[in-house]
């Protein structure tokens, strides 16, 4: 369909996103350095607090008051910095070029109309001409998930189950051709086999519409099933990024073993799986200089207190960890396609 | 502010850490109070019109002595000095009939709202929280409530109820006018009733009574508080319209005598002369109003701790 | 000890122009909890697993049935009579962000419960404050710092431990934890099986763990029994480690093969079942209610309903045909 053009690349640099509390500007995101690469699916991993939806919501830049966009850039193939685009044109870049898939897709679809007519008011918001060609691919789009496209787009949100209602907000997000998508917790409040299901279809869309995706969630299974590769965040900050099987397999960061270690798993000795100790950073408790994660961690050192872990790349591995690479404090790369 | 996860616990059985006693919670209750409404300034501008005009309602009548001073070479008198809104058809000062005449006002207004929402919510509370029959009866109960005609019935009475007191007038309004809030009561309730605290509090096997003055009322608390302020706003206005109207005998002075005699004795509407004695309980009413409308908007965040303590 | 027998509820709909529907729940389940035991109700939505947790813990009603509570039968007490057993079984919300009543301080949450049981029990009033504490620290969190506070200061892990709590301060017999760790951060929810593991063992109370996550339910206890039900029956019965090592019914085998697979730590199962995605399900005229989604289903599963037994080759019970081992759950990579 629409495979003419080349899936864009993603790259965020130097990403600060602040928030203003009674006690100041705090930061929600900092400094982050994250590529998509072309054509890949990134899944970015965090708990609450992380600042993974804020660091989503930048991507359109999105971010509300009382937050704002204090640095960096986030720079999308053959469309430039996301964050300098302002009123006509970012709100054409919106839909059109990146989308949106929100959690639990019943926030975003409005209870009082068919899916049909959400279908057709957003193609003339974006001006779409051939409304009758965007239904049709609607439809494609719903068939291709494995649903039927006329009885959907006449139902009212609440007649569809959260699967199926999952499946409208990816075809919402895709039928303007958007290039690089995002999907914000797309397999939560869904039934196992379900969120399975849903899987699959991201990944089968992704690759016969050559997409750029990124896919940000607390459940690091949803990511090991659909995403090449896997980055994850805490406090504001990515912690490990790498491709998905060598951060599963071999992670560096304390605090990726220390989540996977405390996922509770089918198979395996059942003492051996521990929850980490403490309890994940709010805005106001989040320290402001050292390494965010060392009080829970357990390879905590002098120099975690005052100096935060650099982001080094080696492998094409990414870890922010004073004790992942201690002998090689001198090299200061940050990550860059 | 790290949490001490500590499996063996090592605290003292029987000592009482500090800040839950009675006493704590209810200071530090008037401190959040204080806190929301000095938030917004247009708050405590409400506070103190309000203030003021229970001050009025206080105080006001101590003022002045009992009998209005007449004076018969200033009929209407244009506003000045002495008589900052003139003077009325028997040359007293208005503005000493705005303060006196606002007790009866604000009294009446008071108890109305108070036997609305007390009538109102106990009905809401007790038919949204038993269901069933309890809810077919009450409900039933306030649909008759709602569907009697206020007025006409107001100018029956009138015929043979004096209304001296601005306590009877009170209760006449109040027992009329509960409906409406029972019936928003009543689907409050339903909609709490189905949330995980007041579940749990049924699964202990808290008595009912504990359920609804403990969890349910102070969950409701800002509705009821909107309500009560709101209702005096009504039961000004309701009683204010009546004697404008002349309904109600004219027993003592009150602004709503106070426009019906500007209008009708004063022809107010259509000379001049009269018009400082007709605008005069018109702004009283309003800056009333106000005052309300400014406070009620500081409800929410004074009942809502997390809004509260912020 | 609480059984069950047949437990059948119907939920009546109110319909639109065609009139009201009956959406049956549960269809007929038997149960049984012994005292200090670990039950998991495993399902999707749907399966009536919230329903039976409910009607357990005494919150709903059921159409058909009998409930038996320490060798009394709910059926043959009055309403009112039956309240004290029910109070023995305390359900644990899933959101512990609406348990808790926003508009008290934890203090004055856990002082109500507690004023009654210390009523109920004979105990003075000094009592109450005393045990508050014991039982916060008994569930891990530090009494000083939670008491005075109001619920929305706490985290979603201490909110939920003080709902914990709260259910132990009637002294119950058995805790039904519906979903009790779906709505907090993965990094903690081992700390909340972990603890009412621990419960468990001190106190001999039993749970009844009901969860989407089948993962999760090993935590409990290794000791646990696991019950699969699917659109309110249940489809396969036995021990929980057992069931998951070697499940037999293909809605099992479903459940097992969706779960995800991390990749580079694991491999997926050989013989991953997918079931037949279904646009509507309706009820089915007779037979197997998973025989439409079924890949493994024939004609004899259409039209006749398979009841839940065991044979000799098969330690678990199951209610299905055509059981096959298959190897669903995921390898780890080095195995």
């Amino acid at each position: 369909m629409s495979n003419e053009t080349a899936a864009p690349g993603v790259r965020i640099r130097d990403l600060t996103v602040v928030y203003k509390t009674p006690a100041g500007e705090l930061p929600a995101v900092r400094g982050v350095d994250l590529t998509l690469a072309p054509g890949t699916i990134t899944g970015v991993v965090g708990e609450s607090g992380s600042g993974k939806s804020t660091l989503a919501l930048s991507l359109l830049n999105a971010v509300q008051p009382p937050g704002r966009i204090a640095a960096g850039s986030v720079e999308i193939d053959g469309l430039g910095d996301v964050l300098t685009l302002r009123g006509e044109d970012l709100r054409r870049a919106r839909g059109r070029q990146v989308g949106y898939v929100f959690q639990a897709a019943q926030n975003s679809l409005n209870p009082l109309k068919t899916i049909g007519k959400q279908l057709l008011d957003l193609g003339r918001s974006h001006e779409v001409e051939d409304l009758r060609g965007l239904v049709r691919d609607a439809k494609d789009l719903l068939a291709r998930m494995g649903m039927d496209g006329a009885r959907v787009l006449d139902s009212y949100q609440h007649e569809l189950s959260g699967g199926m209602r999952q499946r409208v907000g990816i075809m919402l997000a895709l039928v303007l051709n958007a290039k690089v998508v995002v999907l914000d917790e797309p397999t939560t409040a869904l039934d196992m086999i379900t969120q399975a299901t849903i899987l699959r279809i991201i990944r089968e869309v992704h690759e016969e519409r050559a997409l750029t995706t990124l896919v940000i969630t607390h459940d690091v299974g949803a990511v090991a099933e659909v995403a090449d590769s896997l980055a994850v965040m805490y406090g504001g900050r990515v912690v490990e990024h790498g491709p998905v099987t060598e951060v599963l397999g071999e992670a560096r960061h304390p605090y990726t073993q220390g989540l996977i270690r405390a996922i509770p798993r089918l198979t395996g000795d059942l003492s051996l799986a521990r929850a980490l100790p403490g309890r994940p950073p709010t805005l106001g408790t989040l320290p402001t200089q050292g390494c965010v994660f060392r009080e829970r961690c357990e390879r905590r050192m002098e120099v975690c207190e005052t100096d935060e872990p650099m982001a080094v790349n080696r492998d094409g591995r990414t870890v922010a960890c004073h004790a992942a690479d201690r002998h090689l404090t001198l090299i200061k790369r940050k990550e860059f396609v | 502010m790290t949490v001490i996860v500590n499996p063996e616990g090592t605290i003292s059985p029987g000592a009482l850490p500090a800040g839950t006693t009675r006493a704590t919670l209810r200071r530090n209750f008037w401190r959040g109070v204080w806190r929301v409404l000095r938030r917004k300034p247009s708050r405590m501008a409400g506070v103190v019109i309000v203030a003021l005009f229970a001050l009025m309602g206080v105080a006001g009548p101590l003022l002045y002595p009992a009998q209005l001073p007449r004076d018969d070479n200033a009929l209407y008198a244009p506003p000045s000095l002495a008589h900052p809104f003139g003077t009325d058809f028997e040359g007293t000062d208005v503005l000493a009939l705005v303060v006196t005449g606002a007790r009866y006002v604000l009294l009446t207004g008071l108890a109305t709202a108070v036997i609305t929402v007390a009538l109102g919510t106990l009905i809401g509370l007790v038919a949204g929280f038993h269901r069933g029959r309890w809810d077919s009866l009450l409900m039933r109960l306030t649909d008759m409530n709602l569907a009697i005609p206020g007025l006409p019935l107001l100018l029956v009475l009138s015929t043979v109820w004096k209304f001296e007191s601005p306590l009877e007038m009170g209760l006449v309004l109040g027992v009329l006018g509960w409906g409406g809030i029972a019936r928003a009561v009543r689907s409050q309730t339903l909609s709490l009733r189905e949330r995980g605290f007041i579940e749990a509090a049924r699964g202990l096997g808290l008595p009912t009574r504990h359920i609804i003055g403990r969890e349910l009322l102070p969950s409701m608390a800002p509705y009821i508080a909107m309500n009560m302020l709101i209702a005096v706003t009504g039961a000004v206005y309701a009683q204010v319209g009546l004697f404008f109207l002349g309904v109600l005998p004219f027993e003592s002075n009150n602004w709503g005598v106070m426009l019906n005699l500007a209008v009708f004795n004063g022809g107010a509407l259509t000379t001049p002369a009269a018009l400082p004695y007709l605008l005069a309980p018109l702004i009283a009413i309003l800056l009333l109003t106000l005052g309300i409308v400014l406070i009620v908007d500081a409800m929410d965040e004074i009942f809502n701790p997390r809004l509260r303590e912020e | 000890m609480i059984t069950g027998t047949g437990i059948t509820k119907v939920f009546k709909q109110r319909g639109g122009v065609l009139g009201a529907r009956e959406v049956p729940a549960l269809r007929g389940v038997d149960f049984a909890i012994a005292k200090g035991g670990a039950v998991s109700f495993i399902g999707e939505s749907g399966s009536g697993k919230t329903t039976l947790g409910r009607i357990i813990a005494g919150l709903e009603s059921h159409d058909a049935g009998e409930i038996v509570i320490d060798d009394v039968p709910m059926s043959s007490l009055s309403h009112r009579r039956r309240q004290p057993y029910f109070r023995r079984v305390q359900l644990i919300h899933q959101d512990p962000y609406s348990a808790l009543n926003p508009t008290r301080t934890i203090h004055q949450t856990l002082e109500a419960p507690l004023k009654l049981r210390a009523k109920q029990t004979g105990r003075p009033r000094s009592w109450v404050d005393g045990r508050a504490a014991e039982l916060l620290a008994m569930v891990g969190i530090d009494p000083g710092y939670v008491l005075p506070r109001y619920p929305h200061q706490l985290s979603g892990g201490m909110r939920q431990r003080v709902v914990i709590a709260r259910a132990l301060t009637m002294d119950p017999e058995v805790l039904v934890a519906d979903e009790a760790v779906s709505m907090i951060d993965v990094s903690l929810r081992l700390g909340i099986l972990a603890l009412l593991k621990d419960l468990r063992e001190r106190l001999n109370v039993g749970v009844l763990f009901i969860t989407h996550d089948i993962a999760t339910a090993r935590y409990i206890g290794d000791d646990g029994e696991l019950y699969v039900l699917y659109r309110g029956q249940v489809v396969e019965r036995g021990a929980t480690e057992k069931i998951i090592a070697d499940p037999v019914h293909p809605y099992t085998q479903s459940l097992l093969s969706a779960i995800p697979v991390l990749h580079g730590l694991e491999r997926p199962g050989a013989e991953r079942v997918v079931p037949k995605e279904m646009q509507r399900e309706g009820e089915p005229d007779a037979g197997c209610l998973f025989a439409r989604r079924c890949p493994f289903s024939t004609e004899r599963c259409a039209n006749e309903m398979p009841v839940l037994a065991r044979d000799q080759d098969i330690e678990q019970e199951y209610a299905c045909f055509h059981p096959r081992r298959r190897s669903v759950i995921p390898v780890g990579v080095g195995e």
